[in-house]
C-alpha cells in the first residue's frame, strides 16, 4: 500500500512536470501570426534620439494601420544586439536605428539591406535631393560612392559652445583659432572664477570625439588617405599639447568626464567653453534646467592651421538584411524620413537631416542655432570610416584619456597609440586575406 | 534498528523501474547542466581556436593564444585584476572577520547593526556603483565637500580620475559591498561553533588570543574557506562596478580582465580572441581556488 501510493504520488509531479515544460514551450506563439504579419519590429537606441521616431510610429499604424513595434536598448546595448543580430542569417528586427561610426562594420558584415532594389519597386531613382550630401555619403559603403545601405534620420554633428556674454563683457571676438580658445579661457576663466574649457576625457569614444576637431584643425589626420595610420604626426603632436593646455583650465577630474558632465558644466555657468552634440541647445535654453538660458553662442569649430570641422554623428535608420519584412519595413522607412515625418523629431530637439527643414522659418524661430548647426554639418567631417574603428578609437582614446592623466607625455603617448593602431590593421588586413 | 527495504513493486519501467526512476527526475537538471556548463565550455574551446573574417569563422590554430602572449593591454588587465582580487580580498576578509567576532559577542543592540551591516550588500551593484560615483565626485561630491568641511584642500583630489588612486577606489567600493557577505558567512560559522571547547579552554586557563587562534580559528576555517573561495571567484571576474565607476578608465587603470574580455567580444567583435582571454581567466581562477583549498586544509591535517 505504501509503495503504491509512494508510486502514484511520483507519476503524478512526473506527469504535472511534463505537462508544465509542454506548456511553457508552446504557449508563446499561438494565434500571434495574424497581427505579426501587420508589423514591424523597430530597434532604437533609449533617448531623446528616438522620441519623435516614437510619435511617428504611433502615427503611421493610425494612418496606414501596420502597427511599428519599437525596443529600446541603452546606447552600448544597442550596437551589441545588433552586432549578434547581423552575425545570422535571421533577425528579430525589421528596422533598426544605428550609430553612423557603426555603420562600416555592420555594412562590412553584410547586415544591412541594399535599398536601390526597394527604391525599384517604388519607380523611385533613390532618396531625394532634400537631405543634406554629409548626412547621406555615411549611408553608403563604401563610404560616398557605394551602395546605400541606410538612411539618415538625425543631423548631430558637434557644435562649439561658448558664453557670448562673457566674451562680450571682456570685450573678446567669439574663437575663431583654438589658440582664441585658450587665450579666452585664461583670461576670462580667472577673471569670474569659472573653468575656461570643458571636454570629455573619458577614455574610448567621448575624448577621441573631442579630439578629432582639434587633430584636424591642426591639420592632422587620424587614418591618411591610403588608410594608414598618423596618429604621431608632428601635428597631432601639436593638437594634443594644446588639449592638456585646456585641461588645465578644464574642472578637476575631466579626464572621466563625458557629455552628461560637459553639458552639466555649461548650463550651471561654470564653464566658459566647450564642444557638445546640438541635443544639449533645448537644456541650455530651458530657464528651469539652466543658469545661462539666453547667454550661450553657438558657434561651427574653431579653425588653426586648417578651417575647423566637426565630427558628424548621424543616426541613421536601416533594414536587416535577414528581415523578412523589407517591403514593410520600406514604406515606414521612406515615410518617416520623409519632410513632414521627419518634422515631428526635429521639433523634439533632434537636427534634421533635411535641408528644407533646417531652412524652415517655423522651425528656425523654435531653434534660433539652425544656420550654425547647418553650416557646421556641411563642413563636417566622419570619423574614420574603418570596420574596426571601434577597436581604434578605444585604443587611441585609451593613449590619449592617459595623455591627459598624466601617465605618458604627448608625444610617447602617440607614439604608443600609433604602434597599436597599426598592429590593429594589420591583424585585421590578415583575417581579410584569408 | 535495522530498516528493511520497502518490497519493490512492478512499475511502468518494468521491475527494475525504481533504478531508472530517479534519473527521470533528475534528467532535466542534468540536461539543464549539459546545456548551460558543459557545452558552453567545449564551444568556448572551439571558439578560441577559430578567428572572424568577413566569410564567416575560419581556423586558426593557436594564434589567438600566440597574441595573448605579447598583448600589453592583457597583462595589464590580468595585473590589475589579481592586484585588485589580492587587496580587497584581504580587507573584506579582516573587516568581515572582525565584524563577525564582533557581533558574535553580546554587545547592546546586536541585530540592530547586524541589519545595518548587511545593507550595502542588498543593493544591486549597479545603483551601488552609481551611488560611489557620485561620492567620489571632485565637484559635487560629499566625499570632497566632507574633507573641505575638515580644512582639506581638495581641488586635485579627483578620486576616480586620478590614474594612481582609481583603482583603490574601485577597492574601497567592493570592500563596502561586499565585507557583508564575508561578515555573514563568518558570523553563522561562528555560531555553528558549539560551546564546549570554549569552556573546556576556560578551565585550562587559556587566554583570549590562544583561544581565538587554537579553537575559533581551527573550527571556523570551513567557512572561512568558503568565503574566500566565493568571494575569489568573484572578484576574479569583476565587471559592474568598474563598469558603472571607470569603464576602466582613467586610461587603463582599471581596465579588468572582464571588462578587457567584454570589449574584445563585444565592441570589437573579436570573439576569438575574448574565448582564449576567457580560458587564461578559468585557469587563473582553477589555480586560484585549488591553492586557497590547500592552505586552509593544511592547519586541520597538522592540528
Amino acid at each position: 500500500m505504501e509503495a503504491l501510493t509512494q508510486r502514484r504520488g511520483g507519476w503524478l509531479v512526473a506527469a504535472l512536470v511534463v505537462a508544465l515544460l509542454l506548456a511553457a514551450l508552446l504557449a508563446p506563439g499561438c494565434g500571434r501570426d495574424e497581427a505579426a504579419a501587420r508589423s514591424v519590429l523597430l530597434a532604437v537606441n533609449a533617448g531623446v534620439e528616438a522620441e519623435g521616431l516614437k510619435q511617428a510610429a504611433r502615427d503611421y499604424e493610425r494612418q496606414f494601420g501596420v502597427r511599428v513595434e519599437i525596443v529600446e536598448y541603452p546606447y552600448p546595448s544597442l550596437f551589441e544586439k545588433l552586432l549578434i543580430a547581423f552575425s545570422g542569417t535571421t533577425t528579430t528586427y525589421d528596422l533598426v536605428m544605428l550609430d553612423d561610426p557603426w555603420f562600416p562594420r555592420f555594412a562590412q558584415m553584410n547586415g544591412l539591406r541594399d535599398l536601390a532594389p526597394l527604391y525599384q519597386t517604388k519607380k523611385l531613382d533613390g532618396p531625394d535631393a532634400d537631405f543634406l550630401p554629409p548626412s547621406l555619403a555615411l549611408c553608403r559603403h563604401p563610404y560616398a560612392t557605394g551602395r546605400l545601405l541606410a538612411l539618415p534620420y538625425v543631423g548631430n554633428s558637434q557644435l562649439f559652445f561658448y558664453r557670448k556674454d562673457l566674451f562680450e563683457k571682456h570685450g573678446l571676438d567669439p574663437p575663431h583659432t583654438w589658440d582664441d580658445v585658450l587665450t579666452a579661457g585664461l583670461r576670462i576663466g580667472a577673471a569670474e572664477k569659472m573653468h575656461g574649457y570643458v571636454m570629455r576625457g573619458a577614455q574610448g569614444n567621448p575624448i577621441v570625439a573631442d579630439f578629432m576637431p582639434l587633430l584636424w584643425a591642426f591639420g592632422g589626420e587620424l587614418l591618411d588617405a591610403d588608410g594608414r595610420p598618423r596618429v604621431d604626426s608632428p601635428e597631432a603632436v601639436a593638437a594634443l599639447e594644446l588639449m592638456l593646455r585646456l585641461g588645465k583650465i578644464a574642472p578637476p577630474g575631466y579626464v572621466n568626464f563625458n557629455a552628461d558632465e560637459v553639458g552639466a558644466h555649461l548650463a550651471q555657468g561654470t564653464a566658459v567653453m566647450g564642444i557638445n552634440w546640438p541635443a544639449w541647445i533645448p537644456t541650455f535654453e530651458d530657464p528651469v534646467r539652466s543658469k545661462v538660458a539666453g547667454r550661450i553662442g553657438y558657434a561651427v569649430m574653431p579653425s588653426q592651421k586648417n578651417a575647423g570641422a566637426s565630427a558628424i554623428g548621424n543616426w541613421l535608420l536601416a533594414i536587416p538584411r535577414g528581415s523578412d519584412k523589407a517591403s514593410l519595413a520600406f514604406d515606414f522607412l521612406l515615410w518617416v524620413t520623409s519632410p513632414e515625418a521627419m518634422r515631428l523629431s526635429a521639433v523634439r530637439g533632434n537636427p534634421p537631416t533635411r535641408s528644407s527643414l533646417f531652412e524652415d522659418a517655423e522651425l528656425r524661430q523654435r531653434f534660433p542655432a539652425y544656420p550654425v548647426q547647418q553650416q557646421a554639418l556641411l563642413g563636417s567631417r566622419p570619423r574614420p570610416r574603418s570596420p574596426v574603428w571601434n577597436e581604434i578609437e578605444n585604443t587611441f582614446g585609451t593613449y590619449l584619456s592617459q595623455a591627459n592623466a598624466g601617465v605618458y607625455p604627448p608625444r610617447e603617448a602617440l607614439a604608443r597609440a600609433q604602434r597599436d593602431i597599426v598592429a590593429i590593421l594589420e591583424r585585421w588586413n590578415a583575417a581579410q586575406s584569408r | 534498528m535495522e530498516r528493511r527495504p520497502v518490497p519493490l513493486a512492478p512499475t511502468a519501467f518494468g521491475h527494475r523501474g525504481h533504478a531508472l526512476f530517479p534519473y527521470f527526475f533528475l534528467a532535466p537538471c542534468l540536461l539543464l547542466l549539459l546545456a548551460l556548463t558543459v557545452y558552453p565550455l567545449f564551444y568556448l574551446a572551439r571558439l578560441s581556436l577559430y578567428r572572424m573574417t568577413p566569410e564567416g569563422e575560419a581556423f586558426a590554430g593557436l594564434a589567438n593564444f600566440a597574441r595573448l602572449v605579447t598583448d600589453g593591454f592583457f597583462w595589464r588587465a590580468l595585473g590589475q585584476t589579481l592586484v585588485f582580487t589580492f587587496s580587497a580580498l584581504t580587507l573584506e576578509f579582516l573587516l568581515g572577520l572582525a565584524l563577525a567576532l564582533l557581533l558574535h559577542s553580546q554587545i547592546r543592540g546586536r541585530s540592530l547593526w547586524r541589519a545595518l551591516f548587511l545593507l550595502p550588500m542588498i543593493l544591486p551593484p549597479v545603483v551601488a556603483g552609481v551611488i560611489w560615483r557620485l561620492i567620489y565626485n571632485p565637484n559635487l561630491g560629499v566625499l570632497n565637500a566632507a574633507l573641505q568641511g575638515l580644512g582639506f584642500d581638495t581641488s586635485r583630489l579627483t578620486w576616480l580620475a586620478d590614474p594612481s588612486v582609481a583603482l583603490a577606489a574601485v577597492v574601497v567600493v567592493d570592500v563596502w559591498e561586499w565585507t557583508p557577505f564575508v561578515f555573514l558567512i563568518l558570523l553563522a560559522g561562528l555560531q555553528a561553533i558549539p560551546e564546549e571547547p570554549y569552556e573546556a579552554a576556560r578551565i585550562d586557563g587559556s587566554g583570549p588570543w590562544q583561544t581565538f587562534r587554537h579553537i575559533t580559528l581551527p573550527l571556523l576555517a570551513p567557512a572561512i574557506l568558503v568565503a574566500l573561495l566565493l568571494r575569489t571567484f568573484d572578484l576574479l571576474r569583476l565587471f559592474d562596478q568598474v563598469f558603472i565607476l571607470t569603464q576602466g578608465g582613467p586610461g587603463f587603470a582599471t581596465e579588468t580582465i572582464s571588462l578587457y574580455i567584454y570589449k574584445t567580444a563585444f565592441r570589437f567583435y573579436d570573439f576569438g580572441y575574448a574565448a582564449a582571454l576567457s580560458f587564461v581567466l578559468l585557469g587563473a581562477t582553477l589555480a586560484l581556488s585549488h591553492f586557497y583549498i590547500r592552505l586552509l586544509q593544511r592547519p586541520e591535517r597538522t592540528a
